[in-house]
């Protein structure tokens, strides 16, 4: 019976996600049916090499990347700065869309936001280094936006 | 005393049990090795994905009867000594409820963990790989590594569900029971991961909660039967659901004998044997050595799992000796 009912729930979920025209992953919190073909919301701290803070809009690799990122989505970006313990928080209450700075896959903040794969940048000061980008916690539509982005790029 | 009353370890058991252990072996080391390998896969996919984590521990957990028994085994065929006069029989009983506790432990850990990250509203975060040049999301292999192992469990279940009922093992029993359930941990784990695609972030805690519970009532089933019977309680049948048939069959074998005018038995599971102690009241006060050694190979000769009876005379059956089991208990002691 309990077999049954296990099956039945899974058809269920996959007729449900399909009957919808959902795609898996979606965001729970509609984070990148917020961004696509309108405005990302991208907070940054500046870091030597990678993003400069500018006059109204950051400059250096990273910062093109993210341009890029965005034009790929037909959106506009829509910068703000701040201390990267605050842009971890604007991520915890959907306040921001992307975050970027001198993340690391050692940020301590996995359990607040969630970190995209690592990649390089060739036109970073240090290219071997390695950065991360940060999304809100959970919203998988999202990161795997930004990451499927980061691999077309080849930077993975 | 006779030999026949010293016949501890397996090259006593008769022919149909001695190939139900060796099967009950090759199975447990069957599973050791399925286990390792779905470990390994499910390590390569895990992610932070709460229901994944608890299946992952629920299957490093289900190794654990396994391994009691493998160790116990060696230990269960040796020989009673002067120094282990009951021989070593217990250690099935003490990685019985080593395993039960383990269990239980683990179970209200995970509970309380996914029941946090459900209070908290802690969004489970699930990525992508990159595989051969595409951008796959984690999920859908956590979901294909799922779908491949929640296999497992239907083919080795059954078997040792057999083998503990031939051999009267209830660890072999707790294992196969296990497994029964183990499908349903997997089950779990793929509807968790496939609501956070959808995303219901909360299906992962919820999913996971529900793994816990079935961990927690595994160890409680586990801890209290196994307890039960290291706390001398009277022997009952290998799935622990009704007094042991033996008990009728010794009292019948004792009651055939003309010199007896009253029995009671006490019997004791020490894990895979039985230990008798009988109580006969003679008819004419005088019994004889000949005649208790005639009362123990009786019994002993009813079943393969005494391996230790003792007989005393008294003038009483003590109240605590069972005279006589509820009729339909044993279709076998009806005459």
């Amino acid at each position: 019976m309990r077999r049954i009912l296990g099956a039945i729930t899974a058809v269920l979920l996959i007729g449900a996600a399909a009957g919808c025209g959902m795609t898996i992953p979606t965001d729970p919190d509609g984070t990148s049916e917020g961004v696509v073909g309108r405005e990302l919301r991208v907070g940054y701290s500046p870091e030597p090499g990678l993003i400069a803070a500018g006059g109204e809009e950051p400059s250096g690799p990273l910062a093109d990347l993210v341009r890029e990122y965005a034009d790929s989505l037909g959106a506009e970006p829509v910068w703000s700065q701040a201390s990267e313990e605050t842009l971890v928080d604007a991520l915890d209450r959907r306040a921001l869309d992307l975050a970027v700075g001198g993340f690391t896959d050692k940020a301590p903040w996995t359990d607040r936001a969630a970190l995209t794969r690592p990649f390089t940048l060739d036109e970073a000061a240090d290219a071997a280094r390695t950065s991360v980008m940060l999304v809100p916690a959970g919203e998988n539509a999202m990161l795997t936006s930004v990451e499927s982005f980061l691999d077309e790029e080849g930077l993975t | 005393m006779s030999a026949s009353r010293e016949r501890f370890g397996r090259t006593d058991l008769p022919e149909e049990q001695q190939r139900a252990l060796r099967s009950a072996v090759r199975w447990e080391i069957a599973t050791l090795g399925f286990t390792a390998v779905s470990i390994t896969l499910v390590a390569l996919v895990v992610g932070s994905s709460q229901s994944m984590k608890t299946a992952w521990i629920e299957d490093m957990l289900s190794t654990l009867p396994q391994i009691v028994f493998l160790v116990a085994l060696p230990l269960v065929r040796r020989r009673a000594t002067k120094r282990h006069p009951y021989g070593l029989h217990r250690a099935m009983g003490i990685g019985h409820v080593v395993a039960g506790a383990a269990l239980l432990a683990v179970g209200l850990i995970l509970f309380f963990e996914s029941g946090f990250g459900l209070i908290n509203a802690e969004h489970p975060t699930i990525g992508t790989v990159s595989l051969f040049g595409t951008t796959v999301w984690l999920g859908w292999l956590m979901i294909g590594v799922m779908a491949i192992i929640v296999i497992g469990p239907f083919i080795y279940g059954p078997p040792k569900r057999r083998a503990a009922r031939v051999l009267h093992n209830k660890i072999l029993a707790a294992d196969g029971d296990m497994a029964k359930a183990d499908w349903q941990t997997n089950a779990a784990s793929i509807v968790g991961v496939l609501g956070v695609g959808m995303g219901l972030w909360w299906l992962d805690g919820a999913a996971a909660m529900f793994i816990s519970i079935g961990i927690v009532l595994d160890g409680f089933r586990n801890s209290r039967s196994a307890l039960a019977d290291l706390m001398d309680q009277r022997a009952l049948t290998y799935d622990s659901s009704a007094p042991h048939p033996e008990i009728s069959r010794a009292l019948s074998a004792l009651r055939a004998l003309d010199w007896v005018e009253e029995a009671g038995v006490r019997v004791r599971d020490m894990g895979q044997v039985l230990h008798i102690e009988v109580f006969i009241v003679p008819r004419d006060q005088s019994a004889g050595a000949r005649r208790i050694a005639e009362a123990a190979e009786r019994v002993t000769g009813t079943n393969w799992q005494v391996q230790d009876v003792v007989v005393t005379l008294t003038d009483e059956v003590p109240g605590y000796a069972t005279t006589a089991l509820a009729t339909g208990s044993d279709p076998s002691q009806t005459g």
